[in-house]
């Protein structure tokens, strides 16, 4: 490994962080904006223009709150379990593609920290991870209603990971290629969204339970679990369990644009740039759920991804190769 | 030199974790060091070439079954009461087909090949091993019976399972 690839991964790694930690708050700011105005509020706007900087404001009030440790906590696992969460988030965002390469001194730089050939299956990987932080999370405080929001979303979180995995292996089929660079590639001409629809349906809804948001949010229902696996935790613990929830937005949302929805093609605009433009619009239509549907019950959760999900990703499945083998 | 200096960590890492999971009192904090054996073991795979069996690895052991471990551990509330070890006859069994299976590794290991059924050379790995590829190639020709068949177990198992929750119908 020569200097310059060192250089230009440390650089791509921090250029990736940064565009994280710097979307989180601006995220956040969205969410409670729009949220604001579909509820006829307007939001935050006190701070900095339009709002804009109420985000920073709540991180440094995050910052210098009080870290309390429950006394009957399990002390080594209650300080993994956000670490967890976010690591897995960030280990996910590795591999999504935000654009094809580009020329910058005389050096080829794809627009990407790395492009391992099993790209697809690492995300999937680091997911199924993630699981950890929210169910350590939930037992380690040692109380009840965390241990209930813990306890809901690891079944929840593995029950969805089924139809999500099969959903994607469509698009893996007419690919032939787990890297997320190669599907990329291939939706030059047609998005994946056009004969893989269903996958796509299916796909988003698991997404959204995966991540825990409403109207999948079971995992902290305030209504009955007080605020569920990250009750006990504040300060920056809490804002760790915050950011990994944003970020994992931001992970399945750049699947879904990289598997579905073109990559960074489109017309006139460069590449990454277009892949900014569907983020912000799958975030968007994120909010826009949270805002128009209430939260399911446990049971029909559970019911509707075993009983409704899992079998039409599957006829899915089934299809598509039936489809692919007869076309040849 | 570099790879080996990592196996030496991850193969540290995997037997440290192993013996925690079995002197650790606490049931979490075991099925926790597990999970650590587990990914350490699928570093060990990608050091050998086989990122496929090691994505699957992580994905199904460390993220599936072992969750559903700690799914169970937590639902019943297991407090680290239980003695470490097992009195009498349970712990003379255990120590010896410890024992026996130590002696038996011991012995394969020490005991030289007979002629002409040693290791075989080492050969160039062709340029695609470990990809899913040349795994699902190999998997659906040389091994398609025995896949088949596990299929056909693993869905009795589940069968099995629906059956044995649903008892109250039958």
């Amino acid at each position: 490994m020569d200097l310059a690839t060192l250089i230009e991964a440390v650089v791509k790694v921090h250029v990736v962080l940064g565009f994280v930690l710097l979307g989180v708050p601006l995220i956040v700011w969205m969410e409670r904006k729009v949220l604001g105005h579909m509820q006829d509020r307007i939001g935050p706007q006190r701070v900095g223009p339009y709002g804009l900087l109420q985000t920073i404001a709540d991180g440094i009030k995050l910052f210098m709150k009080e870290d309390i440790l429950p006394t009957q906590a399990d002390k080594v696992v209650y300080f993994l379990a956000p670490g967890i969460s976010v690591v897995t988030a960030l280990a996910a965002m590795t591999v999504i593609p935000f654009g094809d390469s580009i020329s910058l001194f005389g050096r080829e730089i794809p627009l990407r920290i790395t492009d391992v050939n099993i790209a697809l299956l690492f995300l999937l990987g680091a997911t199924s991870m993630g699981v950890y932080g929210i169910v350590l999370g939930g037992w380690a405080s040692n109380s009840k209603y965390p241990l209930l929001g813990g306890l809901r979303s690891s079944a929840q979180m593995i029950s969805y990971e089924l139809a999500q995995g099969i959903s994607l292996i469509g698009v893996i089929m007419i690919t032939g290629s787990l890297s997320l660079n190669e599907i990329g590639r291939a939706q030059e001409k047609l998005w994946f969204i056009v004969p893989q629809f269903f996958a796509f349906v299916i796909y988003v809804v698991c997404s959204v339970a995966e991540t825990n948001r409403a109207p999948f949010d079971l995992a902290e229902a305030e209504t009955e679990l007080v605020a569920g696996f990250h009750t006990e935790f504040s300060s920056m613990k809490f804002a760790l369990y915050f950011l990994a929830e944003y970020a994992n937005m931001m992970v399945v949302s750049g699947v879904a644009i990289t598997c579905f929805l073109g990559a960074w093609h489109g017309p006139i605009l460069p590449g990454p740039l277009w892949f900014f433009i569907k983020l912000t619009c799958f975030l968007f239509f994120y909010i826009w759920l949270r805002a128009t549907f209430p939260r399911l019950r446990y049971d029909q959760l559970m019911a509707f991804g075993w009983k409704v999900l899992l079998p039409a990703s599957l006829v899915n499945l089934a299809a598509t190769a039936v489809f692919l083998t007869v076309k040849g | 030199m570099f790879e080996s200096l990592l196996f030496a960590m991850l193969a540290g890492i995997a037997i440290g974790c192993a013996l925690g999971v079995v002197f650790h009192r606490n049931p979490v904090h075991c099925a926790l060091l597990l999970v650590g054996v587990l990914l350490s073991v699928a570093g060990i795979f990608i050091l050998l070439h086989a990122q496929f069996v090691a994505a699957l690895q992580v994905i199904v052991y460390a993220g599936a079954i072992m969750v559903l471990f700690l799914f169970v551990v937590m639902l019943l509330n297991i407090k680290g009461e239980t003695p470490l070890l097992t009195p009498g006859a349970a712990k003379a069994f255990g120590f010896l087909f410890a024992l026996i299976v130590f002696v038996e590794l011991i012995w394969t290991a020490v005991e030289p090949a007979p002629e002409g059924q040693g290791m075989p050379q080492a050969l160039p790995l062709p340029s695609d091993f470990g990809s899913p590829a040349a795994l699902g190639r190999v998997l659906y020709t040389v091994w398609l019976y025995p896949f088949e068949i596990t299929s056909i177990l693993l869905l009795v198992a589940v069968i099995g399972a629906v059956v044995l929750a649903k008892r109250k119908f039958f």
